[in-house]
């Protein structure tokens, strides 16, 4: 079902231009990974001060009002240059291990947001100038940090074809695992 | 403190895969510059995509049979420079392309460098560097460094 969408979606117009493009697509792609870089640096400063390990003595709050609207900026980039890469060649990352294992992070991430925002945040005036915040705004960072560096990686070994499905025999996991349309023997 | 710090060196440490990670994708992570091959027969299908465009192309192998090869390139704004254009490589144009075979050499796969066609054109149609061998078909290819020479004074002038 969303298999059919995404190889439709992969042949309208707009994707083909894309993909076939001499400049969009890698503008595109340069402008992904240039607001990545300014979105998971300002928030890994944030996660650092708040496991307390960088910029002790200043407080959380001066950080998050200062930086914050530069990671926000860029995410919203980040975000919108990301799905133009995939709606450029939708197929090849639906079937991707990598890519898989990316949307899975991003999801890990973004429920860290929002407990994150929930939760954490309402207590911060207590902690805002603690050189060791709580245990959960410290765990939060983590997560942030892991869980970002872990979307950057699989990310990028989206461009490797190891698992790709058209190379066959491939693992059952594998294959499994990618949904790989395989005719069995 | 210090402990923590520890654990997220160690933790980063654990994501950084133990393959080098080059340019996009480098030549050395998928193909074997100790296999290459020659290739013979005509364009049946062209993935004109970025970031690397693929040929397909039917080969017919010694013992006369025929395989379908699947031949990596450029981006389509590098191979355009270098003036392939997608019409060139219209479903059913023969061609001869001269490359290396993925690492696994029972795939039907490989980097193409040079592309010939039928009226002796040839044209690289490879990317530089990252792993790639040096074999004279780029023609941006800085010339092979002379065996290191040293200048009286010790430091090498480059």
């Amino acid at each position: 079902m969303l298999r059919d969408v995404l190889a439709w979606l992969g042949e309208t117009p707009w994707s083909i231009a894309l993909h076939e493009s001499l400049y969009m697509w890698p503008l595109t792609e340069s402008a992904h990974v240039l607001t990545l870089a300014l979105f998971a640096g300002t928030a890994a400063v944030l996660d650092l001060r708040m496991l307390g390990l960088a910029l002790g003595g200043v407080p959380v709050s001066a950080l998050t009002g200062r930086l914050l609207p530069w990671t926000r900026a860029a995410f919203v980039v980040m975000v919108v240059t990301g799905l133009a890469l995939f709606y450029a060649t939708p197929l090849t990352y639906y079937h991707s291990l990598f890519f898989r294992i990316k949307v899975l992070l991003l999801g890990v991430a973004g429920v860290n947001i929002l407990v994150f925002h929930a939760r954490t945040v309402r207590g911060m005036a207590a902690w805002d100038h603690a050189d060791r915040p709580p245990r959960a705004a410290r765990a939060a960072a983590m997560i942030s940090l892991l869980a970002w560096a872990g979307v950057i990686v699989s990310g990028r070994l989206v461009a490797y074809n190891w698992f790709e499905c058209a190379i066959q025999p491939q693992s059952a996991i594998v294959n499994w695992l990618q949904e790989c349309p395989v005719t069995p023997p | 403190m210090r402990r923590t710090f520890a654990l997220v060196i160690a933790a980063a440490l654990l994501l950084v895969p133990s393959a080098p990670l080059n340019a996009h994708h480098a030549f050395g992570a998928e193909f074997d510059p100790n296999a290459p091959l020659r290739l013979q027969g005509k364009v049946v299908k062209l993935e004109w995509v970025n970031p690397h465009t693929w040929i397909h192309l039917e080969h017919v192998n010694q013992a006369g049979a025929k395989e379908v090869w699947m031949v990596e390139g450029g981006t389509p704004n590098t191979l355009l420079r270098r003036g392939l254009k997608r019409e060139s490589l219209a479903y059913g144009t023969e061609i001869i392309v001269d490359g290396y075979q993925t690492k696994d050499h029972s795939l039907k796969r490989a980097n193409g460098r040079n592309i010939t066609f039928a009226d002796g054109r040839k044209i690289f149609m490879g990317s530089s560097g990252t792993g790639a061998p040096r074999d004279g078909r780029d023609p941006t290819e800085p010339p092979t460094p002379p065996a290191a020479k040293k200048p009286p004074g010790g430091a090498l002038i480059q």
